[in-house]
């Protein structure tokens, strides 16, 4: 990455992960707005503000490209914030804020790569000039329908310079604020105080009046200082307390205080003795400003003061830590679990009577329980990120394909490891893709037809199910239609029994076949052919599984199940003669000694276990891993209920020993030669004592059986 | 710059310095010996938890310090007669490209050195599956020693094993 400077490689990871984290937050809002078809003042500052700190940090990076874009939308939203224009062509400044957004989001796609060569973007940015022309020539006729008299928070425009500020002088104090030399960016720093005071202020004008938009103004403001006119709600102490803290003031003069009116205007050289009258009187202030100035700091200072003084009271302190060290710190907590079982049920301690070791263990277990769950806590995150990014997406497709569709969220708060929700964005776009493309009916009409609301819904929906998280991808389309489906099976050759023994459910899960794609037409979102097996692929590669439910006519689901947590289950500890293996809560539905009425034979002598009415196989562990039980007897054993994916069976082991929580540790790669995992073991953990279990993997026992 | 070649240089020769050296071990009185290098370090025989559906050879996995490793029991390995561990037994403990793993051998015997121009090729004649896994055979004063490569002892056989299915 020599594309930056030295000592800047260091900080690409964090503006990286800045910038992007911005950017969704932009097309957040601006998602909001556009469904609320009404621009908060709230929201223009917070557009305002996120396009000023991605200007700044791509400045400081030295990305010219990114930081002139961000900085055109920036200019665009100060013309909408101060003065208000009627903004008839809504829909074109929506396209140009998202696509603005959308070449800074690939840009920092490209900056990842090793051949990175800057964008040019003055394509866009020449568009956002266009359109902020036509802000500006339509800005008068705004100013006058709204009148100015219902905004005061505007901020003189240019022409309402000086003269009529001269006229209301009589209420008015006028200070002149200097910056440090070579403090950069003066015009900036003079808006960042204009933010402070503002609210405090019941009038305020200042000159030069275009520091936001203008870069030039800064030249001004070093030559002829920042003048700001205000009219106090509180005491001028107040406004004159902030303009002192403010970064980077070297000094400030009164021009003119409502007492002073008649000296003031008349005899500017009086200003002189005020200017060193206040300029003694901050001694200590000046004396600390540049201590907190560090060089180059600067444009970061500002931008923490911009989102300080944004975020007011709901501040949160928040870091970002490297993932690996969060890994590593699971792995140290899944250590301590075990070695405190070790040193606390250690064989050595047996028969003795140790009360207070006893009430210390006890302590320490509590201690290790509360670290664990706290280090799964730092590593849950919410499902409302991968969430949020789909409103995008149907945003964009609902255009494109000129479909009228409601993205509606339900349990966005439930939250997922990790290392799990990195794997699902792909998966959810690409169903709710499908669902947008293929699943919502064409048109209305069509929907109006069929007895359906004119628009169409497409519901992400997540909850927590015994140790799983479900995740439902719903329209309320077309459905899926069995015999399509079934006849385009056939014609990919992808049917392995005969035609009419394939249950629905069945048929919907060959959409899921590597080469199927019920779309006959490739469209830009969908129909490459990879579709549905690509998504079910991502899925299982973090443990998950995915199945697909559907009414033709009605709508399709699409249902995700994922682990909570990859690395740390609760497991039901069962022996088979010597070896004790461990089977995942999650899969077990019940255990229980087996009654002489309840087994049964079929014909071929296969046994089966009859539950309440419902038949499930037997598999007896040592029979499929060839052990030597303790029991072979059914009735002396005990029999676990399992299920998975939907398929169930009974297990048959010796005896049960307890539950326990257990780390996962995956098998050694060097034994893939031996199918540990084709052979129903997910990997082994090390139990209190030392000694190792295998954990089984409960589906594919049932598929292999 | 030359300091930090000579580094380099005296670096270089500690590689060689260990290249040339040997851990040599016992298996029914042939001497075997793995690369010290490979090596990592040489425990006692302890409680093996056997993993079902694995070829007999493969005894299982132990729990060192926390970390899982497999168990590969060499004499089984090399088609011999079973035998009880004693105290005599050993499990030494090898890296393959950064994974662990353990090889059960019936005593450890030293560490050698034993130059190239004492190294011969691995015979080619034989149809004997060990010798895919024999690197080379070293001559030290009246010993013959073979020379192993751990890998393969894992692999390799496995793959021949499929495509003789195969065929």
């Amino acid at each position: 990455m020599s594309k930056f400077e030295a000592g800047m490689e260091a900080m690409v990871d964090m503006y990286i992960y800045e910038t992007t984290t911005l950017l969704e937050q932009l097309d957040q809002i601006l998602m909001k707005t556009e469904s609320a078809s009404s621009f908060g003042e709230e929201d223009i500052n917070e557009i305002f503000r996120i396009m000023h700190t991605i200007k700044g940090s791509s400045a400081m990076m030295g990305l010219e490209n990114m930081s002139t874009l961000a900085h055109a939308i920036e200019d665009m939203f100060f013309i909408i914030r101060e003065e208000k224009p009627v903004i008839t062509n809504t829909r074109d400044l929506y396209e140009l804020v998202f696509n603005a957004s959308d070449l800074l989001k690939a840009e920092i796609e490209l900056l990842q790569e090793d051949s990175y060569s800057p964008t040019d973007f003055s394509g866009a940015k020449q568009k956002i000039f266009d359109f902020v022309d036509v802000l500006k020539g339509k800005a008068p006729a705004g100013n006058a329908a709204q009148g100015t008299a219902q905004a005061p928070a505007a901020t003189a425009a240019a022409s309402q310079s000086a003269e009529p500020a001269e006229q209301k002088n009589s209420d008015f104090t006028a200070v002149r604020v200097f910056f440090e030399d070579d403090c950069k960016m003066e015009n900036l720093r003079a808006l960042l105080i204009i933010n402070k005071i503002r609210e405090d202020c019941e009038k305020l004008e200042y000159e030069p009046a275009d520091i936001e938009t203008n870069p030039e103004s800064a030249k001004k403001i070093i030559e002829n200082g920042f003048v700001i006119r205000f009219k106090p709600i509180g005491p001028v102490e107040n406004i004159t307390r902030e303009i002192e803290e403010a970064l980077n003031v070297k000094s400030y003069e009164f021009i003119s205080t409502p007492a002073k009116e008649e000296k003031a205007p008349v005899q500017p050289a009086a200003a002189q003795p005020v200017q060193q009258q206040a300029s003694q009187s901050v001694p200590e202030k000046k004396a600390e400003a540049p201590q907190q100035k560090e060089e180059g700091a600067s444009v970061e200072q500002i931008n923490n003061l911009l989102a300080q003084s944004k975020s007011g009271g709901t501040k949160q302190s928040l870091i970002s830590v490297n993932l690996n060290k969060l890994d590593q710190l699971l792995d140290m907590v899944g250590e301590i679990v075990i070695t405190e079982a070790m040193v606390t049920a250690n064989p050595d301690l047996k028969g003795l009577q140790l009360d207070n070791f006893q009430k210390a263990a006890r302590q320490l277990r509590k201690l290790t329980d509360e670290l664990q769950d706290i280090v799964m806590s730092i590593r849950m995150v919410p499902l409302s990120g991968a969430f949020n990014k789909m409103t995008r997406i149907v945003r964009d497709m609902k255009i494109k394909l000129n479909k009228d569709v409601d993205l509606v969220f339900e349990g966005e708060e439930t939250e997922v490891d990790k290392s799990v929700i990195d794997n699902l964005n792909d998966p959810l776009m690409h169903m709710v893709r499908n669902a947008m493309d293929h699943g919502i009916e064409d048109t209305a009409e069509e929907r109006i037809a069929k007895g359906k609301p004119a628009k169409g819904t497409i519901t992400l929906s997540a909850y927590n199910a015994s140790g799983e998280v479900i995740i439902v991808v719903s329209d309320d389309g077309k459905g899926i239609d069995p015999a399509k489906v079934l006849a385009k099976a056939k014609k990919n050759g992808l049917l392995t029994k005969p035609e009419k023994d394939y249950t629905e459910k069945e048929i919907f899960n060959l959409i899921m076949l590597p080469g199927f794609s019920t779309n006959e037409v490739v469209t830009e979102y969908s129909g490459r052919g990879v579709g549905m097996d690509v998504v079910r692929k991502n899925i299982e590669k973090i443990g998950g599984s995915v199945s697909v439910d559907s009414k033709f006519g009605q709508g399709t689901n699409f249902i995700i199940k994922i682990p909570l947590s990859l690395a740390i289950v609760d497991g039901m500890e069962v022996t088979v003669g010597k070896s004790i293996f461990t089977i995942p809560i999650n899969s077990i539905k019940e255990s229980f000694k087996l009654k002489p009425k309840q087994l049964i034979k079929d014909t071929s002598g296969k046994e089966m276990i009859m539950i309440r009415g419902e038949c499930y196989p037997l598999i007896r562990l040592y029979e499929i891993y060839g052990l030597e039980p303790s029991y072979t007897d059914l009735f002396s054993g005990i029999i676990i209920l399992v299920e998975a994916e939907g398929k169930s069976a009974c297990l048959f082991a010796d005896e049960l020993i307890g539950e326990q929580q257990v780390v996962v540790k995956p098998f050694s790669p060097l034994l893939n030669n031996f199918k540990v995992k084709q052979n129903g073991m997910a990997g082994c953990t090390i139990l209190g004592d030392g000694s190792i279990t295998i954990i089984l993997d409960v589906n594919n026992i049932i598929s292999n059986f | 710059m030359a300091g930090i070649l000579n580094r380099f240089a005296s670096e270089e020769e500690e590689v060689d310095l260990q290249s040339n050296k040997y851990l040599t071990f016992l298996i029914e009185k042939q001497y075997y010996a793995f690369p010290i290098r490979d090596v990592i370090e040489i425990i006692e025989v302890q409680e093996i938890t056997p993993v079902p559906e694995f070829p007999d050879y493969a005894k299982g996995i132990i729990n060192l310090r926390g970390r899982i490793i497999p168990i590969i029991d060499v004499r089984l390995r090399f088609h011999k007669k079973e035998e009880a561990y004693n105290e005599r037994t050993c499990i030494i403990v090898v890296n393959i490209s950064g994974l662990d793993i353990g090889f059960i051998v019936d005593t450890v015997d030293e560490v050698l050195d034993i130059e190239d121009e004492n190294i011969s090729a691995a015979p080619k004649i034989s149809t004997d599956r060990s010798t895919k896994y024999i690197t080379g055979v070293g001559k030290v004063e009246n010993r013959i020693v073979l020379l192993l490569d751990a890998n393969k002892m894992l692999s390799e056989d496995e793959i021949s094993e499929l495509s003789s299915q195969v065929q």
